[in-house]
């Protein structure tokens, strides 16, 4: 884990609601996992006061790459960030998914849950999986790449209609080994349901509002279900990855 | 010579920053070496493990951060096992911040811990707004702090820090109570109380509803408290509340405090601390003053 004040590299739009940000760091692109994230803010915006959290998009040499959502003030004031301006990162933090080795698997993400995903994929890959790679958004403004089997709500771009019911109807002849998702809860619950009913593990990467993000306050617990018992658990430190079959969902 | 060294009950500090309760922990040994505060505080530890209260535990609102966290811990026994070991490698003073539910259950919390290497103060946490039954409903009473922190002083030697809430009508009578009773010293303050409500939903923005306040907002709220407290009693204070820069912590000084706690602002730059430390004895040889003089140097 480091903290450090670095020089933007570069924020590209990628459309109205998101872009990607990139800095240039030797030490903060070493052995990242993928699914980790870093706690980034400009200190020279007073409020919002805290950082916010930033799965790992990309990683390329010693360039670093965060792909964001505009959805509030903080991730608004990252998006007209100049080349050069300083901001301040907290990372690598988290435990990021466990790579498997040699398997089938499958990737779903949602929305802005694509994000931790093409470096997953990558890793994934490298580690000699076959990989599916599901993706789907609301219109065709949340589909980043066409490489990836999308489905949009509203049929503006690949498939018509949700995710998982694409995933749903051709799961059973892909025969897959391992599942990766990440993007708004419903969906994962609803995947974490289906492959239990398969009995194919799961792992969801979910997101909670921060404070610390290293595990020191404890304002990020989610309730997992450990040896019959319910516990919290940290999305920031024993997270944000978690087994989909021990999450207890909100209802 | 080091100027900023302080004398805080029993113990000798190298500098007057430490860390407030429940926004700091060993996770940081990884950004800077810890033994350079002049005292550590640990989250908060009661008699047995606390789950903590159901989420939404944290909401952050204009300029401060909202928390309802319920005093997660793993409990003396597993703070013992697992943490003490690990704190007490670092070269530092400690402060283990307690709470329990009553009197009795204090005083053999403190009999447990005395039992321990490597502790030199406890921070008598009478102030929590997000248990109950304990934390605030004691912090409240003058006379129940009179009776815990007598109770207290006749377990222990060790620095007794009683730290007050300021969700009550007098601090300074309550401070007075804790010093009468034998405290070595009082931090404050603890949160305020606070809300945010979803105006969609028309439900409130934390699981508790209501919870404690902290960061920048409440800095001069914190800052008028520490101000009068400390011209009410000569035992010395440990100031915080939305300290988030070196300017922050000299107010406090100047005001009474002997030293100073960064709490909310650990979130926010987790060097702060480091950078507060340099701050403060920079500041002493700019303006030719030694720290003890700095201390409660207010001119009115």
């Amino acid at each position: 884990m480091y903290f450090k004040k670095i020089p933007v590299l570069k924020v590209e739009s990628v459309n109205d609601e998101y872009f990607v940000l990139r800095i240039r760091d030797k030490e903060l692109t070493q052995n990242i996992k993928p699914g980790q994230f870093f706690q980034i803010k400009d200190p020279d915006v007073a409020i919002p006061l805290l950082p916010r959290p930033f799965g790992v998009y990309d990683i390329k040499e010693d360039v670093l790459s965060f792909l964001i959502k505009k959805v509030g003030e903080s991730t608004k004031n990252l998006s007209i960030l100049e080349e050069g301006h300083i901001i301040q990162l907290l990372g690598p933090l988290g435990n990021g998914f466990p790579v498997a080795q040699n398997k089938k698997v499958l990737i779903a993400s949602g929305g802005i849950g694509y994000a931790p995903m093409p470096y997953l994929e990558q890793k994934l890959k490298e580690a000699g999986n076959e990989v599916w790679f599901y993706h789907g958004g609301q219109s065709s403004n949340d589909v980043f790449c066409d490489d990836v089997q999308n489905c949009t709500e509203d049929g503006s771009c690949g498939h018509a209609g949700l995710v998982t019911e694409h995933i749903e109807n051709c799961f059973d002849s892909m025969d897959v080994d391992v599942v990766y998702a990440c993007g708004p809860e419903l969906m994962l619950q609803a995947l974490s349901v289906l492959c239990n009913e398969r009995n194919i593990p799961i792992y969801v990467s979910l997101e909670r509002i921060m404070a610390c993000g290293v595990g020191a306050c404890c304002g990020c617990v989610i309730k997992i279900k450990e040896n019959g018992k319910v516990v919290y658990k940290k999305v920031c430190k024993d997270g944000p990855v978690f087994g989909g079959a021990k999450v207890i969902w909100d209802e | 010579m080091n100027k900023c060294e302080i004398k805080f009950g029993k113990m000798r500090w190298k500098n007057p920053v430490t860390v407030a309760s429940g926004t700091f922990g060993l996770e940081y040994a990884e950004l800077f070496d810890l033994s350079q505060l002049g005292a550590l505080t640990t989250k908060t530890i009661t008699p047995e493990p606390k789950a903590g209260n159901e989420p939404q535990r944290i909401i952050e609102t204009e300029a401060g951060l909202l928390n309802s966290i319920g005093l997660q811990n793993p409990g003396v026994q597993e703070f013992i096992k697992t943490d003490l070991p690990e704190y007490s490698k670092i070269d530092t003073n400690l402060i283990v911040s307690i709470s329990a539910s009553s009197i009795n259950e204090f005083a053999s919390l403190v009999k447990k811990l005395d039992t321990q290497l490597g502790i030199d103060a406890y921070e008598i946490n009478i102030s929590c707004p997000n248990v109950e039954n304990e934390g605030i409903a004691f912090g409240t009473a003058p006379e129940i702090v009179f009776d815990l922190t007598k109770k207290l002083r006749e377990t222990t030697d060790r620095t007794l820090i009683i730290k007050l809430s300021p969700n009550v009508t007098s601090i300074t009578d309550i401070a007075k109570h804790a010093e009468n009773a034998g405290a070595d010293g009082l931090a404050l303050i603890n949160t305020l109380y606070g809300m945010a409500i979803d105006v969609e939903t028309k439900r409130p923005k934390l699981h508790n509803i209501v919870g404690g306040y902290s960061g920048p907002a409440i800095k001069p709220v914190a800052l008028q408290n520490v101000y009068k407290v400390a011209n009410a009693i000569k035992i010395p204070i440990l100031a915080m509340g939305g300290i988030s820069s070196v300017n922050d912590a000299l107010e406090f000084i100047i005001a009474g405090a002997t030293a100073i706690a960064v709490g909310t602002y650990n979130f926010i730059n987790p060097l702060g601390t480091i950078e507060i430390i340099e701050g403060i004895q920079e500041y002493c040889i700019s303006h030719n003053i030694s720290y003890k003089k700095l201390i409660g140097s207010i001119q009115i």
